[in-house]
């Protein structure tokens, strides 16, 4: 009962991370692609909306780590130790962009150093998202290659060819792209003026373009390839059912960005990472990692009970304090704003 | 270098940086709010600026600690997975609590930054107050962790085997009252001193003084009555160590022998090679008292216990040293501050804004060395007395390139962060 719980907090953090952080990284992503003015008005525009939450955004994957190494460790373990590269850079890529953040926003002169901020901004913004992407790609790719004694595995065999691989850099490719489709639909509805609005649907289109085309490349490829996590996928009615739901929302999504409807683009747009990771999720349930020998089970070497339930009464008890706090926070700087207009 | 050693060096580094960015986001809060109080009730424009100077302040460290604490919670794991495995569920308690109180302070953060008149005034001026709350619960939940390292509790341990987990009995350990208060104590400490430092060296230099003298009184009345009552805490950590990890406590004190009515060493040269302290001051029958409050009781020397349990005795002791001293210093310079409130003329002389000038980064030495000596300390074991540490470090090879990644990036974080400190002040002085 209370495994439910935690494994529910567990994917409403992925999910709320995939969403939120993916907001943010992805208006840095918009800001790389666009012209010079419009740059600048990206970015008065994020910190505009987006500051306030800022920093709540970027701890839902604190909660996720903490969750996984709390009640999932052996699962956790695997993790840390195959993937230990590209977590290391993504951790740089985080790194780097919160020193941009605050170089950009706080810094008492605003002279010519902001470029180098806003340069160092916007490559983080990229590359954070894709080596997440690529960590994904690298748990169900099934082309990690667990130790084993005896044999002789090269240092690249077991901490580089699991992540560094075209399926991996497939998913992160998507994911960067998933990153910018968010923002733009977001940012649709914060536009203050015409030419600022018409970037943004650009920009959501080719991001929604781009989006469908990384998503059957890498139905194909895995295809192709006979990767088990796609094979799996293409025979998994939820999966399929998922990833339809998301490809049909697309039509409402669309029209609701021509009439520049703030809420509904922003719902309709975080149904699309709704039904992607519910798709991707319950593909393998509970199997979340796929090596190139073995399927682990997020459920293997569980937690015990008593661990479970305290962690499960923190999680409520936590959820009852933030998540209201949260929507407040939200409701007093963004929704309010939105009624006015 | 070997593995074992980068992953510990990067550890170490790691926390280094993280412990400084965390104790200001914790503690200036405090003054912030404090400073925002005033404006409220008097309505004197300076301490407005001052707030949102230290509201700014408050922003850049929370976001550097935001960012190298999710570092650090991805590289318990990264370095430690034979640690995490065993240690994370046994310590998830106060880590989800403290992701809790995390978040809690985060939302608040929000309102308070963005809230200037939006929000109501008291409202608003309360957010304030729980980000200083939650900064400061999220400190003592982490160092309940820390102490369960210490005082491993909560479970039964077998022929490898962990089971019966308690996380309730996990988090309160025995070693966990004692630590958080010291700790909690240090960073107001390290952050009072360093931030009444720097704007004696304004005074000093004679620059906006009406503000800085305000912020001067603010910070230091905090550091003032932390510093007093630290030597007091450090006991009761003292006696405890005493009574839990007798070696690390032989450690700190350099010492070898097993003796009733031990003497305390002060300062000395640590010869590992011959185990002795060499020019030392010796005060009979102090280390006795000092750890089990009976001049003649029996202290444990480093000498009766097995060679692969013994910590590095010079670091520890040298950390502990430094410790001890800066943390003398600073209870007298409280309480010399606390008798200018009586001679005011001390508070016009130079030589009063110098001293306290020079006083600005000691209180952070203290808080690293006690880090130290509480780590280094508890070597060899990463949990005492259950896992050695070399037992859980990564099997991935190659950690010196991380470490010297790290190394790199926190390098420059320093300076950049100094660098735009220095450009805040130098806003501030200009605004004048
Ligand atoms: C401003 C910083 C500061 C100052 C002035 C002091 N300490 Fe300290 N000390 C710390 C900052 C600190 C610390 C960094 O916060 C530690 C590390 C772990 C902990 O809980 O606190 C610590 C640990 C620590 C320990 C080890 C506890 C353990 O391993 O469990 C002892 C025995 C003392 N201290 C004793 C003292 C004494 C007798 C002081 C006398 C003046 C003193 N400290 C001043
Ligand atoms: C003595 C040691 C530590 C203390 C006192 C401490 C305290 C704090 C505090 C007060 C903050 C809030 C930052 C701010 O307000 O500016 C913070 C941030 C953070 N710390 Fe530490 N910490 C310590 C060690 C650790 C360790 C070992 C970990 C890793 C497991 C960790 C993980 C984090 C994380 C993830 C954050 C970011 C949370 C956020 O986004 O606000 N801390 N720490
Ligand atoms: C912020 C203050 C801290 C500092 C400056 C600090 C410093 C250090 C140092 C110097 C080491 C290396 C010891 C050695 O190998 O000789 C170390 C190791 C370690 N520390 Fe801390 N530490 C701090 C707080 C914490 C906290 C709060 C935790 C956990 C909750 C923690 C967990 C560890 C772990 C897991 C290791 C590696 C294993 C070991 O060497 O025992 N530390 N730390």
């Amino acid at each position: 009962m209370m495994l439910s719980v935690v494994l529910f907090f567990l994917f409403f953090s992925l999910f709320l991370y995939v969403l939120l952080a993916g907001a943010d990284f992805g208006a840095g992503i918009i800001e790389l692609f666009s012209s010079r003015n419009q740059q600048e008005k990206t970015k008065k525009t994020v910190y505009r909306v987006m500051g306030p939450i800022w920093e709540a955004n970027h701890i839902w994957i604190i909660i996720l780590i903490v969750i996984l190494w709390v009640a999932f460790p052996v699962y956790y373990q695997i993790f840390v130790v195959y993937l230990h590269i590209p977590i290391t850079l993504m951790l740089l890529g985080i790194t780097m962009r919160g020193l941009a953040f605050i170089f950009r926003h706080y810094d008492a002169v605003k002279g010519k150093s902001q470029v180098w901020y806003n340069g160092m901004f916007k490559i983080a913004s990229v590359v954070t998202p894709f080596f997440l992407g690529m960590i994904f790609g690298g748990l169900v790719g099934g082309n990690i290659q667990l130790f084993e004694e005896g044999t002789n595995q090269s240092f690249a065999d077991i901490y580089i060819k699991g992540w560094l691989n075209p399926f991996s850099i497939l998913v992160g490719l998507f994911y960067v792209t998933l990153c910018g489709f968010i923002a733009a639909n977001f940012l649709i509805g914060e536009a203050d003026e015409n030419n600022e609005l018409e970037n943004y649907r650009k920009k959501a289109s080719v991001a929604t373009i781009v989006l469908v085309f990384f998503g059957f490349l890498i139905l194909g490829y895995g295809y192709w390839k006979e990767v088990a996590f796609i094979q799996d996928f293409i025979h998994n009615p939820i999966s399929i059912i998922a990833i339809s739901l998301s490809a049909l929302f697309l039509i409402p999504l669309w029209m609701m960005i021509k009439r520049k409807q703030k809420t509904w683009t922003r719902v309709l747009a975080g149904f699309q990472v709704f039904f992607v990771i519910a798709a991707a999720m319950t593909v393998h349930f509970p199997h979340i990692i796929i090596t190139s020998t073995k399927e682990f089970s997020i459920l293997e070497g569980v937690a015990p009970n008593s661990v479970i339930t305290s962690l499960g009464v923190a999680l409520l008890i936590g959820g009852a304090i933030i998540l209201p706090g949260l929507f407040h926070l939200m409701r007093s700087f963004q929704l309010i704003k939105l009624f006015k207009k | 270098m070997e593995n074992l050693e980068a992953a510990r060096l990067q550890m170490a580094l790691t926390l280094i940086f993280h412990i400084v960015f965390a104790c200001i986001g914790m503690v200036m809060p405090f003054f912030m709010v404090i400073s925002h109080y005033k404006w409220l009730k008097t309505k004197d424009e300076i301490y407005l600026k001052l707030t949102k100077a230290w509201q700014k302040g408050v922003a850049i460290f929370f976001v550097t600690g935001a960012v190298s604490g999710t570092a650090l919670s991805f590289e318990l794991g990264l370095l430690w997975p034979g640690f995490m495995e065993h240690a994370g569920p046994i310590i998830g308690m106060p880590f989800s609590l403290e992701g809790a109180a995390f978040f809690v302070e985060a939302i608040a953060l929000g309102f308070y930054l963005y809230g200037w008149n939006k929000l109501p005034e008291k409202f608003h001026w309360f957010t304030g107050v729980i980000i200083g709350i939650s900064g400061v619960l999220s400190g003592i939940l982490v160092v309940a962790a820390n102490s369960w390292m210490n005082a491993p509790s909560g479970f039964d341990y077998k022929d490898g085997v962990f089971s019966n987990i308690d996380p309730i009995k996990a988090m309160l350990n025995e070693a966990w009252f004692t630590q958080a208060l010291h700790m909690t104590l240090a960073a107001f400490v390290a952050t009072g001193f360093a931030v009444a430092g720097i704007h004696a060296y304004q005074i000093y230099k004679g620059r906006n003084k009406p503000l800085h003298k305000k912020a001067f009184h603010i910070a230091i009345s905090f550091a003032a009555v932390a510093a007093i009552l630290q030597p007091i805490s450090g006991d009761l950590s003292a006696k405890d160590i005493a009574e839990r990890q007798p070696a690390k406590l032989a450690a700190l004190e350099a010492h070898y022998e097993t003796k009733k009515g031990a003497p305390l060493y002060i300062g000395g040269i640590v010869d590992e090679e011959k185990r002795e302290v060499n020019y030392k001051i010796e005060i009979p029958n102090a280390l006795s008292f000092l750890a089990f409050g009976d001049f003649d009781a029996e202290v444990k020397g480093l000498n009766d216990f097995p060679i692969e349990d013994q910590p590095p005795v010079a670091i520890v002791h040298y950390a502990f040293q430094i410790m001890v001293g800066i943390g003398t210093l600073l209870a007298l310079a409280g309480l010399l501050y606390f008798l200018s409130a009586k001679w005011k003329h001390w508070r016009v002389k130079k030589r009063f804004w110098l001293f306290f000038t020079l006083l600005t980064p000691l209180g952070f030495i203290a808080l690293e060395a006690g880090w130290i000596v509480t780590e280094v300390g508890r070597q060899p074991w990463i949990i005492h007395n259950v896992m050695r540490t070399k037992d859980a470090v990564t099997p991935m090879p190659g950690i010196f390139y991380s470490l010297i990644t790290y190394s790199f990036i926190y390098v420059l974080l320093t300076f950049v962060v100094s660098w735009l400190m220095i450009r805040q002040i130098n806003a501030l002085n200009n605004e004048e």
